[in-house]
This record gives structure tokens, sequence and C-alpha cells, in this order.
């Protein structure tokens, strides 16, 4: 592809994700949540994909492969189910309100640009323009988990910042080696499964998913 | 000389063009609601027979109630002078820029607030304090949008903005530009009064804001500020097709380039309004109080596209 549509090619689907993500912190219930979520990584196969088609690598396009598989299919699946399930719909008190935490949201990209603007001077990659926005998302997957109260929108949090971490890792170096990837993979999907069982046994014992409620034991 | 007519032409088109524009929303919503609906020219019969009936003004009232109509519909015929719709280097160009318009647009809105509050009944001053929140929520998104275009463009002035995006078409589908797009269509329905913040097809008290400060006016005042508001809309239609997307926006000043710019213009403007009726249709009234959420998410959208259009150089 030409780099010169590479560039704001990048820019605009990075931007696209960094966005999903935000609308996690605009909605209010747990289905948008999950969509959002799905929707995120779909944006995200849209910039492997770019890359893997301006840079030539074969394996970026067996990682887009996977994460459409794994992220915008197989997650939001299993986690609309455990949502039924469980019965949780809305994220009714959030710790930090709805324009507030879009006003923090807004902040954090502006951190994030800042912390980002040296590595953009050193680098000379065409895609260093959508670095910021890589660590924007991480850093709003991050506000997701600590400003929200329900398990399963925290588990939506840690995926979006996980997403935001590979996204970093295809923008900065084009991807790292399958194998890595893979682990990377394997290591995303346990650790996901883990938080449904989780969550699954904090219903159980507590009758709610609100983790503000985890302060005293039970026999 | 020919620049001078462009720009009476342009006030023209504006007066002319805007309840039909407004017409065509209205038909093609009840269209999509499975209503037969007025015809589209039904807004130009509204005005003839408002401009017809008496005129009562309650005697509580001030000048201000009986000035503000003029005022708004004053604001509306300059801006729709400095408004770039057919050609992109007018004569007034130096006379405005993007600022300029965007504050006498906010002018207006003011007016008809105060105006609200004169007669001293209580839906006037509470529409107006509905629409000073709304007004207050979008103005700083308007703001660093506007930003976000000029600084990309190296002007504030309109027609420099549009001139410099016809250079490099490139830029149209950027990540700020589009952002910024974004940004200042959710404040265009916002400002204009349309569906999710308010419901411009009801009289009912908890939910309406632009009818509650019009519900004292009646005849010609009414006729006025009814369009100068659909004139608010057309202007912000056209700023939004030809700001971020100027294509067909004549260059030189041929009257085969300006019949197409015209054409053109026109159908831009029949995309954006039927994608206003269709969204309409799509969804609800938001609660008074969603309205600060929905109008803060613009306003990220406008901050993120000024910090991908100017911090990465």
């Amino acid at each position: 592809m030409d780099p010169a549509y590479f560039t704001p090619l990048c820019t605009l689907t990075s931007s696209l994700v960094l966005l999903a993500g935000i609308a996690i912190l605009w909605r209010h219930s747990l289905p948008a949540y999950i969509d959002s979520f799905a929707r995120q990584s779909f944006f995200f196969v849209l910039v492997i994909l770019a890359v893997a088609a301006t840079t030539g690598t074969r394996e970026l396009y067996i990682v887009a492969a996977m994460v459409f598989v794994l992220k915008v299919v197989v997650i939001p699946r299993l986690l609309h189910r455990v949502r039924r399930t469980v019965g949780a719909d809305l994220e009714i008190h959030p710790y930090v309100n709805v324009p507030f935490s879009l006003a923090i949201a807004g902040a954090l990209t502006l951190v994030s640009y800042v912390v980002a603007a040296p590595v953009m001077a050193l680098s000379d990659l065409p895609t260093r323009a959508s670095i910021p926005l890589a660590l924007a998302v991480i850093f709003v997957g991050l506000f997701i988990v600590v400003s929200r109260r329900s398990a399963l929108t925290q588990i939506v949090g840690f995926l979006v910042m996980e997403n935001g971490i590979a996204l970093l890792a295809v923008l900065a170096t084009y991807g790292i080696p399958l194998i890595v990837e893979l682990g990377v993979f394997l290591d995303v999907l346990l650790g996901f499964l883990v938080m449904l069982v989780f969550v699954h046994r904090i219903r159980e014992t507590f009758d709610t998913t609100d983790v503000d409620r985890l302060r005293k034991l039970r026999q | 000389m020919l620049g001078w007519l462009l720009e009476a032409a342009q006030c023209l088109l504006t007066l002319a063009a805007a309840p039909g524009a407004i017409g065509l929303v209205r038909w093609i919503k009840a269209r999509l609601q499975g209503r037969r609906g007025a015809p589209l020219w039904q807004p130009y019969l509204d005005l003839r027979r408002l401009f017809r009936q008496e005129v009562i003004i309650a005697p509580s009232t001030s000048w201000i109630f009986r000035a503000a109509p003029a005022v708004l519909f004053g604001c509306m015929i300059v801006v729709s002078l400095l408004v770039p719709m057919l050609a992109a280097p007018l004569p007034l160009d130096g006379a405005g820029d993007l600022v300029v318009v965007v504050y006498l647009l906010l002018l207006g809105t003011f007016v008809l607030s105060l105006a609200g509050l004169d007669p001293g009944s209580a839906f006037g001053g509470m529409g107006s304090s509905r629409e000073m929140t709304i007004a207050s929520l979008a103005e700083p998104t308007v703001a660093l949008a506007i930003f976000g275009l000029g600084v990309t463009a190296g002007s504030t002035n309109l027609g420099q903005i549009v001139a410099r995006t016809l250079e490099n078409p490139a830029r149209v589908l950027s990540a700020g530009h589009l952002m910024a797009f974004a940004a200042l269509y959710i404040v265009m329905l916002a400002e204009t009064g349309r569906l999710p913040v308010d419901n411009p097809a009801t009289h009912l008290e908890l939910t309406m804001i632009h009818e509650a400060m019009v519900l004292e006016y009646s005849g010609r005042y009414l006729a006025l500020i009814e369009w100068a508001s659909w004139m608010k809309f057309f202007i912000f239609l056209s700023l939004l097709s030809n700001l971020f997307l100027p294509a067909g926006v004549a260059a030189t000043l041929t009257p085969a380039a300006l019949a197409v710019s015209l054409a053109v213009l026109l159908a831009k403007i029949l995309i954006l309004a039927v994608s206003v009726a269709i969204l309409e249709t799509q969804v609800a009234k938001l609660r008074l109080f969603r309205v600060p959420e929905l109008l803060s998410v613009s306003f990220l959208l406008a901050l993120l596209a000024v910090t991908s259009s100017v911090l990465v150089r």
C-alpha cells in the first residue's frame, strides 16, 4: 500500500479503536459494553490488516484471523452468555459519572500524547502518529477497570486494556513473533476464563456482581 | 461585481431554500414513520399564514420581546453572507471568519432566550434556562472543532479553510477531520433543536426547549423566528457539507462552475437532511439530564480531533 495513504489510514483505524473504547464509558448497559468491545476488536483487526498489507508480513494475517475469531466472536459470545446467567444488565452507579468519565478519558488521551512525544520524536515509522492512541486505549481500559463496579464491566475493561497493548505492539514493531503472539493469546484466553469463573463464584456467594460488596468474608 | 451578486444570491438561496429543507426533513420523517406527511411546501404556507395573522403581545413585555425576532433574523442573514456556500473566495470573507459566524449563531440563541424570559411566563423561563444549559455545553465543542479545522488549514477564514481542503482532498478522510465533523454534527442537532436533544414536533411542557421560548409569540414575529430557526438549520447543514467535504465548491466565478456548485451543494444538503430524518426516526429523545452526556461525547470528539491534527506534526 502507498505510504502516503498508510499513515492516515492507520491513524483513522486506531482512532476508531480508541473511540470504541471510550464508547464503553458513555454507555450504561452491559450488552452495550460487550458490543463496543467486539466493535473495538474489529477495528483492531482492520489496523492489523492495514499494517500487514503495507509491510507484506504474512504472519500478521494469521494474527488478524486469530484476533477476529477470539475477540470479535468467541469472547463477546461468552460474555453475553455469562451476562444472561448472572442477570446483571445495568451498570447503575459507576464510581465516576458519565460526563466526568468522558472528560477524564480526554485528559488521559492528552497525557498519552505527552508521554509518547519522546518516542514519536525518536522513531521514523509511518505508524508513529498512532502510538499515542494505542497508549490512550490502554489508559482508558485501566480507567474502566477502576471506575466501574460490576465485575463483568471490569473484565471488559481488562480486555480493552489488552487490546491497547496488542495495538501498541502492532504499531510500534509491526507485530511480535508469532510464537509470542500465540502465547499472549492463550494467556488472555485463560485469564479471561478464570475471571469468568470468579464472576460466577462472586455471584453465588454474594448474590451480586458489584465488587463494592466484597467487603466481608462469608462461610 | 460578480462576487457581490454571488453574496446576494447566497442570501436569497438561504431565505428560499431553508423552509424547503425543513419541509423535506418532516416529509421523510413522516414517510419513515408510516404517515403520509404534509407536502414539502407546507413550511412556506405556514410562513404565509403567520405573516397574515394578527399579532398579540402580552402587556408585561418590554422592547426586548419585539426586537428579538428582528435581531435573530438579522443574525441569520449576516451569517448567510459569510458562509461559503457556492464559491470559496467571497468578497465578504474578510468581514468575518469562522469565529464570527459561530458567535453570530450563538447571539441569535442568546437573544431568543432573553425574549423567552421577557414575558415572565413560566414556560418561557423554563425554555430559556434549558436552551442556555445546552448552548453553554455546546459552545466549547464548537470552539475546539474550529481550532482543529483552523490549525490544519492555517487560518480561521472560512474561504481559506475550504480552499485549502480543496487543494488537499486526502485530508477529508483524516481522523481529525472526521471526528471534528462528528462533533459538529452532534452540536448541530443540539443547536437547531433536533431530536435527541429537543423534539421540534411537540408542545409537551416537560420536554420542549425551543417551543417553550417562542410560546408567547404570534403572527409575523413568530414567522420571523420560525424562518430564522429554519435558516439556522440550513446554514449548519451547508457549513457541515462545505467545510468537511468541499468538493464541488466553485473556485472560479464562471456560470458553469457556479451551476455545478449549486447542484452539488443542494445534493449534499439533501443527503445531510435525509441523515437527520433517519436519525430522528431511530432515536428517542434523551432525558434532559442525559443531554450533557451526549454533549460531552461531542466535546471529547472535538478534543480528539484537535489532538490528532495539532499534536502530531
